[in-house]
């Protein structure tokens, strides 16, 4: 897979590369540059036939919609990646923190219950079997 | 209410067996004396149901006589946010990447070889991603070479472009970092003292490496005067003018 992104970096950097050429063919054009603005533009041909041929090659790839976002406002997309990782740390410890309440919650509930209910938590236990060590 | 039923679903459901008919009802409903074959076929129904593997742990209803509304506890090995996520995915070098030091803001930083300027909002010249999705571009033709023909739809008039067109060769101002300056000093063969000292000293600097010819010039005229007996302060006046440059 690092392959294929690799063969589409180099594409593109090929073509942006040859873009920025003509761009500069045309800012001055001189009648000479005739024949260097042909081949410029065919070779532009060549460059989008072959990043068409790399879309095959990563058909199966998804790319979130904010990191267009991001992109699309002048930001560095890696900061869309930041945001997330930090998000999701943040949602873990959040959901660790619920289970871990819920967790010593439910053992004193149990004990407390086994003390104003002995039989019917004997019953209780009896079903279950034992709790998992919190 | 039966004859609706029969005319909805056909006739064949006339001919249920009676077993089937207590499916109908909920699992935690058992009739209060169940038959035999009833209760194998609940037996059947519920891990159905409830897509249990290996020991159940929640019983039949009537077996949980004081207790309603009993569940199954989670089953232990399910990955939850009790686990290091990012831990568990191997994710820590990318967080210690993106998290640990300050990724820059701005596009150009992630993107340096791209030309123009592609800090500014896509939406402002049009091309904004979003609009690829929004208003995909009509497409489908093979990309074929231009032939001779095609080619002089592109003959240009000659001449510069026109100021608003000229946007290829903008580039963001890069910021002069102080790292390079440091990186300089030290490589002066002078020693810095105080910095008042050392600024005076690249001034002179600057002004000795331009006239080298005059420096040459200057050397062959002491020679002359040494040799000269009538020159008057040689060895008095040369260590002073050497410990003002110190």
């Amino acid at each position: 897979m690092a392959e294929n992104f690799d063969n589409l970096e180099e594409h593109l950097e090929k073509f942006v590369e040859n873009i920025r050429q003509l761009g500069i063919i045309v800012s001055d054009f001189q009648p000479s540059s005739q024949t260097g603005l042909n081949q410029k533009l065919n070779f532009m041909i060549t460059g989008l036939q072959d990043i068409e041929k790399c879309r095959q090659q990563l058909h199966d790839i998804n790319v979130p919609l904010e990191a267009f976002e991001y992109i699309d406002q002048g930001r560095n997309p890696q900061l869309y990646t930041k945001e997330c990782l930090e998000r999701a740390l943040a949602k873990n410890e959040q959901v660790k923190g619920k289970i871990d309440t819920m967790t010593k919650f439910k053992s004193l509930l149990i004990s407390e219950l086994g003390k104003v209910f002995p039989e019917e938590m004997a019953r209780y236990k009896a079903i279950h079997g034992d709790d998992p060590p919190s | 209410m039966t004859e609706i039923f029969s005319s909805l679903y056909g006739q064949n459901d006339g001919q249920v067996p009676p077993g089937s008919s207590t499916l109908g009802f909920g699992a935690g409903r058992p009739p209060p004396q169940p038959p035999a074959q009833n209760q194998a076929s609940m037996s059947a129904q519920i891990p159905l149901q409830l897509g249990d593997e290996g020991p159940a742990l929640r019983r039949p209803g009537a077996m949980n006589e004081p207790f309603y509304l009993l569940r199954e506890i989670p089953v232990g090995n399910e990955l939850t946010g009790n686990t290091n996520l990012i831990t568990h995915y191997s994710l820590e070098h990318a967080y210690n990447k993106f998290c640990g030091k300050k990724v820059k803001e701005k596009l150009s930083s992630f993107l340096p070889e791209l030309p123009g300027m592609i800090d500014s909002p896509g939406s402002q010249d049009g091309s904004a991603l979003r609009s690829l999705i929004e208003k995909p571009p009509v497409c489908g033709n093979s990309f074929s070479p231009l032939t001779g023909a095609l080619l002089a739809g592109f003959r240009l008039h000659t001449g510069p472009l026109p100021e608003q067109y000229r946007l290829m060769h903008i580039q963001p101002p890069k910021k002069k970092s102080k790292h390079k300056h440091r990186h300089h000093r030290p490589q002066d063969p002078i020693p810095p003292e105080t910095p008042s000292d050392s600024d005076h000293k690249k001034k002179k600097k600057k002004k000795d490496d331009d006239p080298d010819r005059k420096k040459k010039k200057k050397d062959k005229k002491k020679k002359k005067n040494r040799h000269s007996p009538d020159h008057p302060g040689l060895t008095g006046s040369q260590p002073n003018c050497s410990n003002s440059l110190r």
